[in-house]
């Protein structure tokens, strides 16, 4: 072979070439998964940003004592006779009034303008009067929320072609709107009761909040932090450091290794059959869910412990021994608290997986509508024992409804629920960091 | 510091590498301080020196294997048949079909004999067809003695066969590609002393159609097999020169403490 | 008065005689020793701690214990202990444990080894609810499963292409058309996602600098961290329209924003992470010597790579993959949001399909009797879709583990 070096020859070119398309490909791929990150972040944010933002009417609301307690005693409880149902006419009042003042005319109906306030808003008027009876008889300035449609409208989900078309609106009543947010009774902002209210039914997404969903979520991370933890620190320190090579340790290694990559629906099967069904422990309940994400769980924080005390040098346990100590003492005196920092870390992206599962609690019965914000203990139902809903079920539950509110409301959850993770994955990687030790 | 004393048994045939001025560096190390070498044809150039001197590193640079680690930066002329290797128009897949390795630890494919033989030509496009194919392997397996040993079972995996084998079949793939210079780095180091044994005189043969430049630490494997040797120390080439002079009159005693057991 | 029912009520009790215990034994170690505590066999404190477990961990056993027997009791409908027998049951252990602890406290007493022994017996009890769970999951399944093809034909199940539940009775319980779903879906999304998981996994491991690593690896990790309800929605309100509009409606395919194409993208897309973690770890134990080896012969990256590396590693990306098929088949609500409930045997991927677990859902969550076969179907699939994953992920340990050896 006596070809100079210097020119490079055409099969060489080629495999060149190739190379350059091999590595174009390795780099088109990792293209691609932050194409899909950055499609799916900017679609839920779209859709799901408005949902933080909600319209409400301020409205200055006559209370005449003639239609709201007519004996004229101010008690609740006689009071509470007048549903919700005698309140509706007054706030109509109030808006037709106000619309009045400020000139607007319209050829929408009464009903359409009637129409425009949420029909949450009687009940929130009237929870307002039952626990201030004193306020009858004067008149009350009340922000009420707007129906779903008007809030669609500034939001521009709802357009005057598309209001013509809907039974629930108008597009008379669409110009009345705009006319009062011109005069600045409309507004849209911020609103906390997203966070905090307890889910609406079907025709109101605009009073659906996640108050309900994030109280259960937060009963059963307390289940699975409480249970998960001790187990699965305690199962890794028994198969590290002192389970013997016998078939006993390699059965319980397998299966963990196999629970590990069981489908998430499995666990709600055993749920179901064993929690509720054998055990008779109450249906939808967080101790359910957090038993059942317990069994979930485990597998990580073991794998995740394991991990961290296999870390720890030799070195330490021989260094403990020597002075005297017992292989538990050296174990839990020395090892454990070097491999802390590791097995929290590992806790806390279990309980960020935990907290995202879905399938599992639906078949533990939590797809039903609560709207009771769970007691933590209370004697019938006993530790967690009241119906709940979670986070990731009342996502799942939104998107099952007719209504086009729900998917702004849906979304937003979901804006909410990636919160709450980057958080704890933010917590967890900080954490790591800052405490690693490197030997 | 004067570092080079050239033998004076004239140069009757045109260095087959060439390399003058070469400093290698690490980062910021120095791994080789002005190195300037001539490598004859047809010869076992030997190069000798304690641990870390930079023999290995040196070698690399021949067939251009350095480039693959990021900080290390190479310097200097060093020409094979008179073209700069290092020029910009030289592609390094090219080179290396031309100046063969063989590493220190045996390191065959998990492949077949015949496949580990068999890449080298094939990447290349050496052969024509199916048959041709063949007979450069079996021509490769026979130069590196291990035909005999192989040739009933070419299809079972290289990793099955003894050190001194899966060495001589390393040297079989790189001889494969019909390369004109072998370079060897401490080919040795890891066998026992019979298959060392087997190597040594298959390196003997070798000369013959190859310019083999080896890396050894052990200088009684130097003075065995080589005609020329070169004494590293620190990253200089301290001394270089025919085998016998500097193994029994070195000029620099540097060399002379390394020969006797002083340093290294 | 409240107080009085939380002071008798068990836990606070037992609780309660534990910490007596402690003290308990404690003192009586120290007056043992009369201050000097070189002459014990073990420090007080670890007497303390021996009386401590001696109460808690028999009293939660024997809880836990009777409990089981009651309920076990109760399913059977039989006569079964009352609810005050165990709470005696576990008080009278809580006591003899207690007393028995503060007894034993004396000078050549070795607390310590005890402490250890009942510290070792929580240990091990932890670990046996890993088995504990498994023989549930499997019990609870094959029990129900059992009820199920008491009332209605296995050969059925299996092999029936029809699958339309009826609430009145009569229906048509084929696992066939559900398998298809399951089968169809994953394929797609291996389709997508073992290519790109594979070529990222190739680029991060041989081409890129340390800095993209350091970029590309967390961003990858993160798709695997979405939770797949917020792939569903995803699916749901963004893909499936998307899909419909260019690609279905185009090409005369159908109309539905719900089919196996949606769900199959969206599950190739959540799936990348798992091929590419598991791949690059693969690819990184291949011994830097056989790169040497290949790149000494003048071989270009790429063929290096193609030709030594990815066989060398394939056992690994074997294993990963097959994992991945594993997550694919298990996985619900992405199927649901994405590909809808109708289950279906069809050729179109752009026609809605549903899956084994969407139905495990829907016929659990529905309004039939429990005991009914449209019901208990669920726990026949659940058992079939268990199986299936469970010899997935051994075939992809022993794949790992056999060939491994291979160059170790």
């Amino acid at each position: 072979m006596t070809s100079s070096l210097l020119t490079t020859d055409s099969r060489t070119k080629r495999r060149n070439a190739a190379e350059a398309r091999f590595r174009a490909y390795g780099l088109a791929a990792i293209g691609i998964a932050a194409l899909a990150i950055v499609i799916l972040l900017t679609s839920v944010l779209t859709s799901g940003l408005s949902g933080f933002r909600q319209t409400y009417i301020t409205l200055e609301i006559a209370l005449p004592e003639a239609k709201l307690d007519k004996s004229g005693a101010r008690d609740p409880a006689v009071m509470a006779k007048v549903t919700t149902i005698g309140y509706t006419p007054l706030l109509r009042d109030a808006l037709l009034a106000k619309m009045a003042d400020l000139g607007i005319s319209t050829t929408a109906s009464d009903k359409d303008i009637a129409g425009m306030i949420s029909k949450e808003a009687a009940a929130t008027l009237r929870d307002l009067v039952l626990a201030n009876p004193d306020l009858i008889g004067g008149t009350v300035t009340l922000e009420v929320l707007a129906e779903g449609r008007i809030d669609g409208y500034f939001k521009s989900r709802v357009t005057m072609e598309s209001a013509a078309l809907d039974s629930n609106t108008s597009p008379e009543a669409l110009q009345v709107a705009q006319a009062l947010a011109d005069a600045g009774v409309i507004s849209t902002h911020f609103n906390w009761a997203f966070l905090t209210a307890p889910d609406a039914s079907d025709q109101r997404p605009e009073a659906a909040g996640l108050g309900v969903a994030i109280l259960g979520s937060l009963y059963m991370m307390a289940v699975v932090l409480v249970l998960s933890l001790p187990i699965g620190v305690a199962t890794a320190i028994y198969l590290e450091e002192f389970a013997p090579k016998n078939r006993l340790s390699d059965l319980i290694e397998v299966n963990i290794a196999n629970l590990a990559a069981v489908p998430s629906i499995v666990f709600g099967i055993l749920g179901l059959a064993i929690f509720i069904n054998f055990a008779g422990l109450n249906q939808s309940s967080p101790l359910v869910g957090g038993l059942v994400l317990t069994l979930m769980t485990l597998p990580t924080i073991i794998i995740a412990t394991r991990a961290a005390l296999k870390a720890v040098p030799p070195s330490i346990r021989d260094a403990a021994l020597g002075v005297g100590a017992s292989k538990m003492q050296s174990v839990f005196h020395h090892v454990l608290p070097l491999a802390a920092p590791g097995i929290l870390t590992g806790t806390i992206i279990g309980l960020a997986q935990a907290l995202g599962e879905t399938a599992p609690l639906l078949l533990i019965g939590m797809v039903a509508f609560v709207r009771e914000y769970p007691a933590a203990y209370t004697e019938g139902a006993g530790l967690f024992g009241e119906a709940a809903t979670a986070l990731p079920v009342q996502i799942f539950n939104w998107t099952q409804r007719a209504d086009p509110g729900f998917v702004e409301r849906a979304s937003a959850a979901v804006i909410t629920l990636l919160l709450f993770l980057a958080v704890m994955n933010t917590v967890a990687v900080l954490l790591r960091r800052r405490f690693e030790r490197r030997w | 510091m004067k570092d080079i004393s050239m033998s004076e048994s004239p140069i009757m045939t045109q260095s087959k590498i060439s390399a003058q001025n070469v400093w290698v560096r690490y980062g910021d190390s120095v791994a080789i301080n002005d190195v300037s070498v001539e490598i004859a044809p047809n010869t076992v150039t030997a190069f000798i020196g304690p641990s870390g001197c930079g023999k290995s590193t040196f070698l690399r640079c021949l067939n251009r294997m350095n480039d693959t680690i990021d900080i290390c930066s190479v310097k200097g002329d060093i020409r094979i048949d008179g073209e700069d290797i290092y020029d910009r128009r030289v592609d390094p897949v090219q080179l290396r079909a031309k100046v063969g390795m063989v590493f220190q630890k045996p390191n065959p494919f998990p492949k077949s004999i015949f496949d580990n033989v068999a890449y080298g030509p094939k990447i290349h496009g050496l052969s024509r067809s199916k048959e041709d194919l063949a007979g450069i392997v079996e021509g490769a397996l026979r130069k590196a003695a291990l035909w005999n040993e192989v040739k009933d079972r070419l299809h079972s995996p290289g990793t099955g066969l003894s050190g001194g084998q899966q060495q001589r079949l390393c040297i079989a793939r790189a001889i494969a590609t019909a390369p004109e210079v072998l370079l060897m780095d401490e080919p040795c180091s890891a066998l026992d002393p019979i298959a060392t044994a087997q190597i040594e005189e298959l390196i003997a043969d070798l000369r013959q159609n190859y310019c083999v430049v080896i890396v050894t630490h052990s200088m009684q494997q130097a003075a065995r097999i080589s005609q020329k040797t070169a004494f590293f120390h620190l990253g200089s080439l301290v001394e270089y020169g025919d085998t016998d002079r500097i193994f029994t009159a070195p000029e620099d005693p540097r060399t002379e403490s390394y020969i006797t057991g002083r340093i290294g | 008065m409240w107080i009085f029912d939380v002071l008798f009520s068990l836990p606070v009790l037992v609780i309660g005689l534990a910490l007596a215990g402690l003290f308990g034994a404690t003192a009586r170690a120290k007056l043992a020793c009369a201050g000097d505590v070189r002459r014990l066999a073990a420090l007080p404190r670890a007497h303390g701690s021996n009386a401590f477990f001696s109460v808690m961990v028999p009293a939660l056993a024997v809880f836990l214990l009777l409990s089981l027997v009651r309920l076990i009791g109760d399913r059977q409908g039989a006569a079964t202990i009352s609810a005050s027998t165990v709470y005696w049951g576990v008080l009278v252990v809580a006591l003899l444990g207690c007393a028995g602890a503060v007894l034993r406290s004396s000078l050549g007493f070795r607390a310590r080894l005890a402490s250890e022994a009942w510290i070792r017996a929580l240990l091990i009890a932890a670990s046996s609810i890993a088995i504990a769970t498994t023989a549930g999951i499997v019990l609870s399944m094959v029990f129900e499963a059992t009820q199920f093809f008491g009332q209605y034909a296995w050969q059925d199940f299996f092999f029936s292409t029809e699958w339309s539940p009826n609430f009145r009775g009569n229906s048509s319980l084929g696992i066939l058309p559900l398998l298809w779903g399951t089968l169809y879906v994953s394929a797609i999304a291996l389709a997508f996602a073992v290519p790109v998981g594979l070529f990222a996994a190739i680029y991060l491991a041989e081409y890129a600098s340390p800095r993209m690593r350091s970029i590309a690896k967390p961003m990858i990790e993160v798709l695997a961290g979405i939770p797949t309800i917020v792939y569903g929605l995803f699916a749901l309100i963004t893909v499936g329209p998307l899909m419909r509009d260019y690609f279905a409606q185009p090409m005369g395919l159908g109309d539905s924003a719900s089919s196996i194409m949606t769900a199959g993208l969206v599950m190739g897309i959540m799936l990348i992470p798992f091929v590419s973690s598991l791949s690059d770890d693969t690819i990184n134990a291949v011994p830097q010597a056989m790169r040497d080896g290949s790149l000494g012969l003048g071989a270009t990256k790429s063929e290096t790579i193609r030709q030594v590396i990815i066989p060398a590693a394939l056992p690994g990306i074997v294993g990963a993959i097959l994992l991945a098929a594993s997550r694919a088949i298990g996985e619900t609500m992405i199927v649901v949001l994405g590909a809808g409930t109708a289950a279906r045997l069809s050729l179109n991927p752009f026609e809605a399909m549903t899956t084994i677990t969407v139905k495990i859902v829907s016929q659990l969550t529905g309004d039939t009797d429990f005991a009914s076969p449209e019901t208990l179907v669920a726990f026949a699939l659940g058992l079939t879709l268990f199986t299936f994953t469970l010899c997935l992920n051994v075939l992809a340990l022993v794949i790992v583990r056999k060939y491994r050896e291979q160059y170790e």
